[in-house]
């Protein structure tokens, strides 16, 4: 019996974002199928990849990443490089050092920094998260979102804490993109969409960062998150969830003992940063097939692997 | 399972609002209540022209264009005794959005609306009936198998034939409620698309019990596997209860403002 293939049809579809200006802004989503399901549909914009600095400078525990900004004297410089990178779609910039349980830097300095990476990118498309402290980021989020006024960057994150000052900012006053930040449940995600969009950011202006997790560490939970959202956009045709996902993995992939513990102490596990590597890897993957459009990266070899496992499948 | 579909009933001839501005031909008061029922979340937009013996033409032609051509094309259910007026209806009829519904026909002498329906590529409402009350759910089948047999044989498509189970009314004939939700439980095992008249079941009640009554059949056809209703949108515990429901049954996500959206 000849092979007879019946696509399966969506009349919904997940809208599409742009980021950046010019040739070199990039789209996400856009599609009416499963993740990498060209062959029931067109996939018109391929997942991204993200390349991820931070204003915390160079990150010398990982030989590779130290290596490939070696020379680099500031963060703008780090981004521009960043841009560079082979596989690399976007920038984002991780305003870490923020979090007042951290190094608490100065609002002013970060947003300083902000302006410098703004003005070495030019077009080129930015993502910039906050520290991470939702009190510290509706402050920080909102002076950042002047700062790339015209940019049509994406603002991370929204939180249901902060969503009305960072939504307001980013999304209103300055129409760049707004991501919506939810931990991994599906119904705040949703929530946060709609209160979003009812504070008046236009829906196809928002990015959901769903949340993420290690592989091994509760990673099961992100996959039925996605594969859900997707669903519901897709059979449902529910429009309060058709935003597309941004997925950080390299927080989580470079904190887990799998990829920190060093090779002295766990000799059998080999050398510590080819495991960093590979988590980063199996997460953004798995992260992509379960439904993100746009990964968020830190070493170059990940960035690479992934970008080429990308071309290979749409 | 699909999200429900709510088909608004307040564009209806007995209403003497309605009934000047059919006899008139003044779009407001028709617009507005259109407006009211899609804000409220119909699906469609049912359009009542009563029996229309004298110009139900020309009166079809002019509601249909007006609602669709005022929003985006909204599907419609097109409500007549007056065949040549369904017929002139569709003629001006956008399908962007949806086919047209024939509403409706019946086992009994109105069998030949599934012939329309047939020949014009619409939807059709068949009632479970032909002409006296079915006696109870197995008798409710047997009518839902003569015109799903009729439509099939006349090429249509099962789904677009919505079975309605016809909806009695409780006071005075209280046992056939059960009857309603068994038959609709067989029709949604068989894979049939239901619809139903929703307000007769409360006919007769006192005003403040029957949006009561009205959700709580609802919400208990729903369980059954009911696929759409006939009903007043603007009725606020009507539409809590298809959002609850259509949420309860996995056909949309939870999120705390569901009754919102």
């Amino acid at each position: 019996m000849p092979f007879n293939q019946k696509p399966e049809k969506f009349a919904a579809k997940i809208n599409t974002v742009t980021i950046g200006n010019g040739d070199k802004a990039i789209a996400l989503g856009g599609e009416s199928v499963l993740p990498f399901y060209a062959f029931d549909g067109p996939i018109d914009n391929a997942p991204k990849v993200g390349v991820e600095v931070t204003d915390l400078g160079v990150d010398e525990s990982v030989p590779g990443v130290k290596a490939y900004y070696e020379g680099c004297s500031s963060v703008a410089e780090m981004a521009k490089k960043a841009s560079e990178m082979e596989g690399a779609d976007f920038v984002v910039l991780s305003l870490k050092g923020g979090d007042p349980n951290g190094e608490d830097k100065p609002t002013e300095d970060l947003v300083a920094i902000v302006k410098e990476v703004v003005e070495a990118l030019g077009d080129y498309p930015l993502v910039v998260e906050g520290s991470g402290n939702v009190e510290k980021d509706s402050e920080l989020l909102t002076k950042v979102s002047e700062a790339c006024q015209g940019k049509n960057a994406l603002i991370m994150s929204a939180k249901e804490e902060n969503y009305k000052t960072v939504g307001a900012s980013a999304g209103l006053a300055y129409g760049l993109n707004v991501g919506a930040e939810s931990a991994v449940d599906i119904n705040l995600a949703k929530q946060l969409n709609v209160i979003t969009t009812q504070l008046g950011v236009n829906a196809e202006k928002i990015v959901m960062n769903i949340g993420n997790a290690a592989v091994g560490y509760g990673y099961e939970y992100v996959v039925s998150t996605m594969d859900r959202i997707r669903n519901a956009a897709l059979s449902q045709d529910d429009a309060t969830l058709q935003m597309p996902i941004i997925t950080p993995v390299s927080i989580d992939a470079w904190s887990v003992k799998e990829s920190m513990a060093s090779e002295e102490d766990m000799p059998e596990w080999g050398p510590a940063e080819e495991r960093g590597i590979g988590m980063e890897i199996m997460g953004a993957a798995a992260d992509l097939v379960s439904g993100s459009h746009a990964v968020i990266l830190k070493h170059p070899q990940s960035v690479a692997t992934i970008s080429k496992m990308i071309k290979e499948l749409v | 399972m699909a999200k429900f579909m709510v088909v608004g009933e307040r564009i209806h001839c007995i209403s003497p609002v309605i009934r000047e501005a059919f006899e008139k031909r003044d779009p407001e008061p028709i617009l507005k209540r259109a407006k009211e029922q899609i804000e409220a979340g119909a699906t469609y937009i049912d359009l009542n022209i009563g029996p229309a013996e004298n110009d139900g033409e020309d009166l079809m032609k002019w509601g249909v264009k007006l609602i669709q051509e005022n929003f985006d094309n909204i599907p419609l259910a097109l409500d007549t005794a007056n065949k040549a007026a369904i017929e002139a209806g569709i003629s001006v009829y956008n399908r962007d959005k949806g086919k047209p519904i024939i509403n409706s026909a019946d086992a009994g002498d109105r069998l030949s609306y599934i012939d329309l329906a047939a020949h014009n590529d619409a939807i059709v409402f068949a009632l479970c009936s032909a002409g006296a009350v079915p006696a109870d759910a197995d008798e409710r089948m047997v009518f839902c198998q003569q015109m799903l047999e009729h439509g099939l044989t006349l090429g249509m498509e099962a789904e677009d034939l919505w079975f309605d189970p016809l909806f009695l009314v409780a006071k005075g004939m209280q046992e056939q409620a059960q009857h309603i939700m068994n038959a609709t439980r067989m029709m949604n095992e068989m894979g049939l698309i239901t619809t139903g008249g929703l307000s007769n079941i409360s006919n007769g009640m006192p005003k403040q019990i029957r949006p009561i009554v009205d959700s709580f059949m609802l919400a208990m056809c729903m369980a059954n596997g009911l696929s759409s209703i006939i009903a007043n949108p603007c009725d606020q515990k009507l539409m809590e209860t298809v959002k609850t429901c259509d949420m309860l049954l996995n056909n949309t996500m939870y999120a705390d403002s569901y009754l919102d959206l």
